[in-house]
């Protein structure tokens, strides 16, 4: 175990978004499905989802929700930031040391500290509905452990914008929140597409984001990955790392060669400047030094967490690689 | 190399006296029962002593006793705590007593129950049985049952750390006979194989590097009845086992020849005691990951205060392992879940320093 590897699982949210699909992704998006009714009777009465209620999770996995649940927990913040843009942050019963946002969350109890599930403090909150995260954002012991207990575990990892509002509307089914869900993405949805018509017809830079970088291995979006896909829409050319570790060796950086460097990693560390960037050794060739594209975003948090906020994340994407266009 | 020294000594192999046996396995079991109660009632979620009892005794005794908590008290204690405690108490008692074994049948101080492969075919094992869902989606896909099925991680632990100490043995075997010295380069060398093959897979995995690192550290949070009832069996075979071969190990002390001529058959010997003592620690470490210090430190404790004889070695190993493990274990979860090895190293290498010293000073030898 070196030290690149260690501090790698120290920060597990700056690698939150990087990674690509690992996660056993059915085919199409993960759409929620109630097994046993037909088409006519499925429609359900205004507002309103019949309970018990049967979902397709992120995982695969059939989980069956006995009644519209009192008591959430959230093992991850961007499954908090959901709940709470669908209106159920009053239920939250449990959350993590790392949720912010909204500013109440911070006061909820933690039943995650230092990415590591409390199961004692999760099963003491009695929660009737768990949000995890998939691709061992939450551990997939813990998640078996959970759903063994008997607990309706719903594992969101949602892999691109597309998914994400899946997972919107799954949640909002979960919590009989559908119509607080179709607003939410009706207003995703356009704000998404304003960025999308922005940007087209401009030049796609070649983009690289640096997600972190320790001890010499650089961490940027993985190829195929959320943050990658949302560097496509901005209008960039993502360079990728790769799809599972989500590095990138230098000689790969430098073939690819960016004319644009986006910096996430300078929100949390303030020794990262463009300044400090161009004097690496073996950065100073990139095109985007030598022009001097190199860009802080201090919204990393936003860019990297797939929750509600993500479209936040793609307008501070789409105005740093395209600034004529949002002035 | 002292102990292996001191463990040719005759002196040292004086049959114990009955008290001192006494005190040994009663303080020992006494410590088994008090890190239960201790491990079980406490944790990070406050039940009380009273409830704790009550539980226990309606779930284990059956008592008709009126329900008087919530049921989230009931699953922490009986579905969470309870199994784990006992988990780490079977895993304790394993790893003390293969590495008793080992650290006999090598004639090696350093001996652990990892040395001969037993570690590095496990880890590969279960780093496998972890990415396989994970490289091969389709696997996972349909099944919605477990995601990254946990019981593949076990099997995979377990049949990795058998099949890797029997590819070190029939590779240390030559005309029948399997030098110590050659067994233990083996596994030296095929060790590291394996460690390679880790070190890659966990570079290429992802996400699911955060599972092995705490697999590798040696984690008992997952612990179920489930993986219980697999490990049980096995274990407590092991156990029966070895505890009836302390005479042979005592003879196998001495070296090759001198047990040979005691009427051990060496080689078979060495080939039975081997395969019980990596069937243990392979049960183990399906179940909990592996866990270091344990198996090396509890048997140079004991053979510090009782004196090397198998006869109570091995059943004092177990006792000592286990009460070990299960309070090591409570601190990890009282320190915020942090993995047990860390707990086990850090209090017990220094307690273990002491010992030594102490021991060198009164018996006056200089090494």
């Amino acid at each position: 175990m070196d030290t690149t590897r260690l501090r790698a699982l120290l920060f597990p949210s700056l690698l939150a978004l990087a990674v690509a699909g690992c996660a056993p992704a059915s085919s199409g998006s993960p759409g929620p499905s109630l097994p046993g009714s037909s088409p006519t009777d499925a429609v359900p009465s205004d507002g309103g989802v019949t309970f018990p209620l049967t979902l397709t999770d992120d995982a695969g996995r059939s989980v069956t929700i006995p009644a519209d649940p009192e008591r959430i927990v959230s093992l991850a913040p961007s499954n908090t930031e959901i709940a709470c843009a669908l209106d159920a942050c009053e239920q939250l019963v449990g959350v993590t040391d790392y949720d912010d946002y909204p500013a109440m969350t911070a006061d909820l109890p933690e039943v995650v500290i230092a990415a590591q599930v409390d199961v004692e403090k999760v099963v003491a909150a009695d929660p009737q509905l768990i949000l995890a995260a998939g691709n061992e954002l939450t551990s997939s012991s813990v998640i078996t452990q959970l759903a063994d207990l008997g607990y309706p575990v719903l594992v969101l990892y949602p892999e691109d914008l597309d998914e994400l509002y899946a997972d919107i509307t799954l949640v909002g089914r979960a919590l009989d929140a559908e119509a607080a869900a179709d607003d939410l993405l009706t207003d995703m949805r356009a704000r998404a597409q304003a960025v999308v018509e922005a940007v087209a017809g401009a030049e796609r830079p070649r983009t690289f984001y640096e997600v972190g970088l320790f001890e010499g291995t650089i961490y940027t979006a993985g190829e195929g990955s959320f943050l990658a896909s949302l560097i496509s829409l901005a209008g960039g050319e993502p360079v990728t790392g790769d799809p599972l570790s989500t590095s990138l060796q230098l000689e790969d950086l430098v073939a690819a060669d960016p004319e644009l460097i986006l910096l996430g990693d300078a929100a949390y560390d303030r020794s990262v400047t463009a300044a400090s960037v161009a004097a690496r050794p073996g950065w100073d060739g990139l095109a985007a030094v030598q022009s001097g594209q190199i860009v802080p975003i201090l919204d990393d948090l936003v860019v990297t967490r797939p929750g509600p906020r993500i479209v936040d994340g793609l307008e501070a994407l789409a105005s740093a690689i395209h600034p004529e266009r949002f002035e | 190399m002292r102990a292996a020294t001191a463990t040719r000594s005759h002196a040292y192999l004086a049959r114990p006296s009955f008290t001192r046996a006494a005190v040994v396995l009663g303080g020992g079991a006494a410590l088994v029962v008090v890190a239960l109660l201790a491990a079980v009632a406490i944790g990070s979620v406050g039940v009380g002593i009273g409830d704790t009892a009550a539980i226990l005794g309606r779930r284990l005794l059956a008592l008709p006793l009126p329900e008087s908590w919530p049921s989230s008290a009931e699953t922490i204690i009986f579905d969470l705590r309870l199994p784990r405690v006992l988990t780490a108490m079977l895993v304790g008692g394993g790893l003390a007593m293969a590495g008793t074994v080992f650290q006999a049948l090598l004639r090696n101080p350093m001996a652990d129950p990892y040395i001969i492969g037993t570690a590095a075919g496990a880890s590969l094992g279960a780093i496998a049985g972890i990415l396989l869902p994970v490289l091969l989606p389709a696997l996972a896909i349909g099944a919605g049952t477990a995601w990254l099925g946990l019981g593949v991680v076990h099997l995979f632990a377990f049949v990795g750390g058998l099949l890797s100490v029997l590819l070190v043995y029939s590779v240390a075997r030559s005309n029948g006979r399997v030098p110590v010295v050659t067994l233990l380069l083996t596994g030296y060398a095929v060790s590291s194989v394996l460690a390679a093959g880790v070190a890659l897979l966990m570079f290429m995995s992802g996400r699911a590097l955060a599972a092995i690192f705490s697999w590798l550290m040696g984690s008992l949070a997952s612990a179920s009845w489930s993986g219980l009832a697999f490990a049980a069996p096995l274990l407590a075979a092991s156990f029966g086992l070895l505890l009836v071969r302390w005479r042979r190990l005592n003879a196998l002390l001495l070296g090759d020849a001198p047990a040979a001529h005691l009427g051990v058959d060496v080689e078979r010997e060495k080939l039975r005691l081997t395969m019980l003592a990596t069937l243990a620690t392979s049960a183990a470490v399906a179940i909990s990951g592996t866990i270091g210090f344990v198996g090396l430190v509890v048997p140079h404790l004991l053979r510090l205060t009782t004196g090397p004889d198998h006869r109570l070695l091995l059943p004092a190993s177990i006792l000592y392992g286990a009460a070990l493990l299960a309070l090591a274990d409570l601190g990890a979860r009282l320190a915020g879940g942090i993995p047990v090895g860390i707990v086990t190293a850090l209090l017990g290498a220094p307690f273990f320093l002491w010992l030594l010293r102490r021991s060198r000073r009164m018996s006056g030898t200089a090494s």
